[in-house]
């Protein structure tokens, strides 16, 4: 075997082998990421500035192939930790990764609260409507009439919104994009611009249980259609435009930023956490 | 001399304050004060009550009867006339203001009105109309039973939670996380009202699984942090808990125990969840059980529990219960303290078993060494432990010895102090401290503890192979704290010559 190559400072490479499936739209995602981490480089960050948090699922392997600081943590609790990474060291710029199951089902109510609490960090949902690594089993937003060993009659509740979820919940920054890498870029760098919470689900097509790679004829980019990203009731209109059930000729995809607006972050709303920023320090540099 | 009063009415009437004031006096004068609390799981009306042992020597519990009964409403006469002693006292008068109650005690224990009025003015609120009511029972009270004199003792007057809470502060707590949960909410009001002075930050989070979940994200950033619940909260905490475990998180956890299980009595006392405490989350992997039997010793392992989660990277629970955790003590020492450092950078952590890239890994070579490694600090840990007093022996050298962990110290010291007998406390239950067995071996051991199978003496079997007759435990759970004389008695009826 070739010896592997040590980590070097500014290397966001890791000598792991990605083990998604070849075709995988994870592949996407990390193309994207890494090209937006190291975009942030040249304009000045470091790494260390930086903090990765995963959950369980496919997605999650994103951890193994990205060399940043961080955890990856249990099965639905992403958000939770991210919050205390954040609270442990506000100056750091913390992503959070989950998938469709780790987002919605297991950790469904750290999302409203991640969402109540506006903690200034990104958050990233690999929404691919099924749990792929247990093998194939429905997720909240896998469509109504979805079939299989473990459902054989049919899942027969309708899917939930996300979107819909996470602008009743106050989101200031809730998107959805399609897993492309210049979409990634995109929605990073929107992302990194806003201050607190950002919601950004990703749809993206598991190629082996739920081959959907149709979605991307039916999306159509909300910037570019006149949507005013700054009005709640139009950002509601165009969430109940796709219900995440199956899809047809008719079915339109909005995908872009549904909502954005700053509100004050935990950060700076309690005076310690704000010292903290202001000093550029975390508690570890609090001797006491 | 020792004297018990209590307090009893219906909640919101201020038994407790009542109990509390008077404490408080007592405790400058330099008595050594006792206080229990009893109240239900509501807010108004209802049977809540404050028991208060005072005396010139060092006193740890109540008995079962009672000197003095202030009577805030007639429910109280009814339920608690039968712990009166011969020649008890019952205050009681209809349509008057609590205060005034307090002003008759103060008056009957031969305190001088000045002492009340100092204790008002530290509460502000109705300051006036407090002093109004105070001095018109004062007034009207002609008995004086027993003439409390300035003594020299120096004392601290603290509940096992503010020991919790004071050991925290003083051991550099930088986070505290919590959802509210009786007995372990004091803590989170306690350091909630001091994190500006000392520069900490509590919150309150949406549920005990996110509470351990961001006080990991926290702790692997390198801050302090601690979180608190009681047996059902901490149920939900424990899968994050195996976490702490494999990815070695320096987390600060604090137990407080009621009875369960389940919703169990929400507002009483239990020593159930030793059990818990010890087998809680799935894996093997490396945790320390730290149990204070007072304040005093609430103060120093929770500092001892800041040094070990820094120094080896683990979580150490803190395990009390609702009557040390609710019970005010007066005492004079000192808590011996120690400086933790801060241990933790935040690097590459995971919940899966991970190779030198912070990468998930199924490789079986690298699972082994990450066992072993695993196991050999919790040889370390132990190691490190017997550098600390890990169990405490009081009493007489003796055939008889009475063994207990926890809450039950008070009514045990209190219990053996005329008997010939030995008291072997235990402080650290995980790493359970072998050294134990050279005390137990050969004797006759009486178990006490406030659960109804024998936890500890599960334990003490299972590390030294010795068992405890069955008819040697005593045990109490109906959800109340032992007192100190019906406590003798049973200890008297197990001894042997």
């Amino acid at each position: 075997m070739k010896e592997k190559k040590e980590n070097t400072n500014q290397e966001i490479n890791t000598p792991i082998i990605p083990t998604w499936c070849p075709g995988c739209f994870n592949f996407q995602i990390l193309a994207g990421i890494k090209s937006s981490l190291l975009k942030q480089f040249e304009q000045g960050k470091k790494k260390e500035d930086f903090a990765i948090v995963t959950g369980i699922g496919c997605h999650a392997k994103i951890f193994d192939y990205i060399n940043l600081n961080g955890i990856n943590t249990l099965h639905g609790r992403v958000l939770p930790t991210c919050l205390g990474i954040k609270i442990g060291n506000p100056n750091l710029n913390v992503l959070g990764f989950s998938g469709d199951g780790d987002a919605y089902a297991e950790g469904m109510e750290h999302l409203i609260y991640a969402a109540r609490y506006n903690a200034d960090f990104k958050y990233f949902v690999h929404n691919n409507q099924v749990f792929a690594l247990t093998i194939a089993q429905p997720t909240p937003v896998t469509e109504k009439g979805y079939i299989d060993k473990t459902n054989p009659l049919g899942v027969k509740f309708n899917p939930i919104n996300p979107i819909k979820i996470m602008l009743s919940a106050g989101a200031g920054f809730v998107a959805r994009i399609f897993a492309e890498k210049s979409q990634i870029e995109w929605i990073f760098e929107e992302a990194m611009k806003h201050k607190g919470f950002a919601f950004i689900e990703i749809l993206q097509p598991c190629i082996i249980f739920h081959n959907d790679q149709g979605y991307k004829n039916r999306t159509y980019n909300l910037q570019e259609n006149n949507h005013d990203k700054t009005n709640l009731k139009q950002a509601f209109e165009k969430a109940e435009e796709f219900d995440y059930n199956i899809i047809n000729e008719k079915t339109k995809i909005p995908i872009g930023i549904f909502y954005q607006e700053e509100k004050p972050t935990i950060e700076e709303q309690y005076p310690q956490l704000k010292k903290l920023k202001e000093d550029k320090k975390s508690w570890k540099d609090i001797q006491r | 001399m020792e004297y018990s009063i209590l307090f009893g009415g219906k909640a919101g009437q201020g038994p407790n304050i009542l109990s509390i004031i008077l404490s408080k006096t007592l405790t400058q004068k330099g008595y050594f004060v006792f206080l229990s609390r009893d109240y239900q799981s509501l807010i108004r009306g209802g049977h809540n009550f404050n028991v208060l042992t005072f005396s010139d020597k060092p006193v740890y519990s109540n008995k079962s009867k009672i000197d003095l009964i202030v009577a805030l409403d007639e429910n109280t006469i009814e339920i608690h006339k039968k712990e009166l002693n011969k020649d008890g006292i019952i205050l009681f008068k209809k349509d008057v203001e609590s205060m005034y109650f307090l002003g008759r005690l103060y008056k009957i224990l031969g305190l001088d009105f000045l002492e009340l009025e100092n204790q008002l003015k530290e509460i502000e609120k109705n300051f006036e109309e407090n002093v109004k009511d105070a001095k018109q029972g004062y007034d009207e009270e002609k008995r004086i039973v027993c003439k409390v004199k300035s003594e020299k003792n120096k004392l601290s007057f603290k509940n096992g939670n503010q020991g919790i809470s004071e050991g925290a502060i003083k051991s550099g707590l930088d986070l505290y996380y919590a959802y509210p949960m009786t007995p372990a909410t004091n803590v989170l009001t306690e350091l909630a009202e001091k994190q500006i002075k000392n520069n900490h930050l509590v919150l309150e989070l949406e549920s005990e699984i996110a509470v351990i979940n961001t006080g990991i994200g926290s702790a692997i950033t390198g801050a302090k942090t601690m979180i608190g619940t009681s047996g059902g909260g901490f149920d939900l905490m424990t899968e994050a808990l195996s976490l702490t475990g494999m990815a070695r998180v320096p987390l600060v956890i604090y137990l407080a125990s009621r009875p369960g299980p389940s919703t169990g009595v929400a507002t009483y006392t239990s020593q159930g969840d030793l059990g818990l405490a010890r087998y809680s989350g799935h894996g093997e992997f490396n945790k320390m059980i730290l149990a204070p039997g007072n304040p005093k010793e609430a103060e120093e392992l929770t500092n001892q529990a800041f040094y070990f989660s820094q120094k080896f990277k683990i979580p150490v629970i803190i395990l009390s219960d609702k009557h040390l955790a609710e019970s005010f003590f007066s005492y004079n020492e000192n808590p011996k303290l120690i400086k933790s450092l801060k241990s933790t950078n935040l690097r590459r952590y995971n919940s899966y078993e991970m190779d030198k890239f912070g990468c998930a890994t199924e490789d079986a070579k690298i699972i082994k060494k990450n066992v072993d490694e695993r196991l050999k600090l919790q040889k370390e840990i132990s190691e490190e432990a017997e550098k600390f007093k890990q169990f405490e022996v009081y009493g007489k050298k003796s055939k008889n010895i009475v063994v207990g962990w926890g809450s039950t110290k008070g009514a045990i010291l209190d219990a053996i102090k005329d008997l010939s007998i030995e008291f072997l406390q235990f402080l650290y239950l995980e790493p359970f401290p072998i050294k134990t067995k050279k005390f137990l071996e050969g004797k006759n051991i009486i178990l006490i503890e406030n659960n109804s199978t024998a936890q500890l003496g599960k334990l003490i079997a299972e590390k030294t192979g010795i068992i405890t007759h069955e008819k040697n435990k005593i045990l109490k759970y109906d959800g109340r704290p032992f007192f100190s004389d019906e406590l003798k008695l049973e200890i008297k009826k197990r001894m042997i010559k």
